[in-house]
C-alpha cells in the first residue's frame, strides 16, 4: 500500500539521517585524538548516501518513482592533518610538530544541523503519512 | 439505465491511491535531500486520474458521471493489496526549474514540504467526500427517518 511504503521511505530517510549525525557526532567527539587505532591520527568519517528502490529494482526503468535512502558507505576524509607545534608531546616528530584529526569543526557543525532539518523532514512525512492512513481506516 | 452502487466510490478508489501514490513519491524526495545525484520528481496527479478514469467512449458516460471500465493498457486497476497502481508510475515526472547542488541533487526541501502538506490535505479532502458517499448510499438504502451510517 502507498501509505505504508511511504512509512518506509519516512522511516530509511531518518536512519540514514540518523547515522549521518553519529558520523559528526564521533567526528567531534575525536576533534583532538591525535592516535587512533594503528597509531595514526583519527580521521574524520563521511556517510555517503544512494537512493534505494524500494524493490530493490535499480534499472533504468525504475529510475523515477519511489525510493528510500540508504547509507551507502562511510569514507574517510582524505584531508590533509593538520600539524601542531608542540615539542613535549610524546608524539611529536623530529622537528617536534604532532599530527593531529583533519576534522574540520566548521564542516561538522554544518552539516549537524543539515542533518538535524532531513531528520525532521523525514519525521513530519512520517507523521502525516501514519495520519492519512489512520483517517483511511474511518471511512 | 441503473448504475451499479459503488459508481462514485470506486473514482473516489482512484483518487485515494494516487493521492498516496503521491505522497509516497514526495516523501521519497525528502528521504533523498541528500543524495548526491538524486533528481526529485513528482507524480502529475491530474494526468494520472485522467489516465485512470479516461472513458473508452461516449457511450460508457452515464448522465455526468464517469464509468470505469478497464480495457486499455494505460487503464489502472488496484491490486489485492490496495498498492498504487502500476499505470501510475507512466505520470512520475521530474521536477524542473528547481535549483541543483554541486553535488547533483535538485531537491527543493520546502517545496517538497509544502507540496506534501497540501497533497495530504487533499488526501483529507478525498476521505471526507468517500465517508460522505457512503452515508448518501446508506440514507438510500435505509431511509433518511433512521439516520444509520456506516461509520465515519
Amino acid at each position: 500500500m502507498s501509505l505504508l511504503g511511504t512509512l518506509t521511505i519516512a522511516g530509511s530517510g531518518m536512519s540514514a539521517q540518523s547515522e549521518r549525525l553519529s558520523a559528526t557526532a564521533s567526528n567531534l567527539a575525536n576533534a583532538n585524538t591525535s592516535v587512533g587505532p594503528g597509531g595514526q591520527p583519527y580521521r574524520a568519517r563521511e556517510v555517503v548516501f544512494q537512493a534505494l528502490s524500494l524493490d530493490g529494482d535499480d534499472s533504468d526503468a525504475a529510475a523515477v518513482g519511489a525510493k528510500g535512502v540508504k547509507v551507502a558507505a562511510v569514507v574517510e576524509s582524505n584531508a590533509p592533518m593538520k600539524s601542531v607545534y608542540n615539542p613535549g608531546s610524546s608524539f611529536a616528530d623530529a622537528k617536534g610538530y604532532v599530527q593531529m584529526p583533519n576534522v574540520n569543526p566548521v564542516d561538522e557543525m554544518v552539516n549537524m544541523i543539515s542533518a538535524q532539518q532531513d531528520y525532521q523532514a523525514n519525521l513530519e512525512a512520517f507523521n502525516v503519512a501514519k495520519t492519512l492512513a489512520l483517517r483511511t481506516l474511518t471511512i | 439505465m441503473a448504475l451499479p452502487i459503488d459508481t462514485g466510490l470506486e473514482f473516489y478508489r482512484q483518487v485515494l491511491a494516487l493521492r498516496g501514490y503521491r505522497q509516497e513519491i514526495l516523501s521519497a524526495d525528502i528521504a533523498n535531500a541528500s543524495t548526491p545525484g538524486f533528481k526529485a520528481v513528482d507524480l502529475d496527479f491530474a494526468a494520472a486520474l485522467n489516465g485512470a478514469t479516461r472513458q473508452p467512449n461516449s457511450n460508457s458516460t452515464v448522465g455526468s458521471r464517469r464509468v470505469l471500465l478497464v480495457d486499455d493498457d494505460r487503464q489502472m486497476t488496484i491490486d489485492g493489496n490496495g498498492a498504487a497502481p502500476a499505470a501510475a508510475a507512466n505520470f512520475v515526472k521530474y521536477q524542473a526549474g528547481t535549483e541543483v547542488t554541486l553535488d547533483g541533487n535538485s531537491v527543493d526541501l520546502d517545496h517538497e514540504k509544502t507540496t506534501a502538506a497540501e497533497n495530504a490535505v487533499q488526501y483529507e479532502a478525498a476521505a471526507t467526500f468517500t465517508t460522505q458517499t457512503i452515508r448518501m448510499l446508506m440514507t438510500a438504502i435505509t431511509g433518511s427517518g433512521s439516520q444509520q451510517s456506516s461509520g465515519g
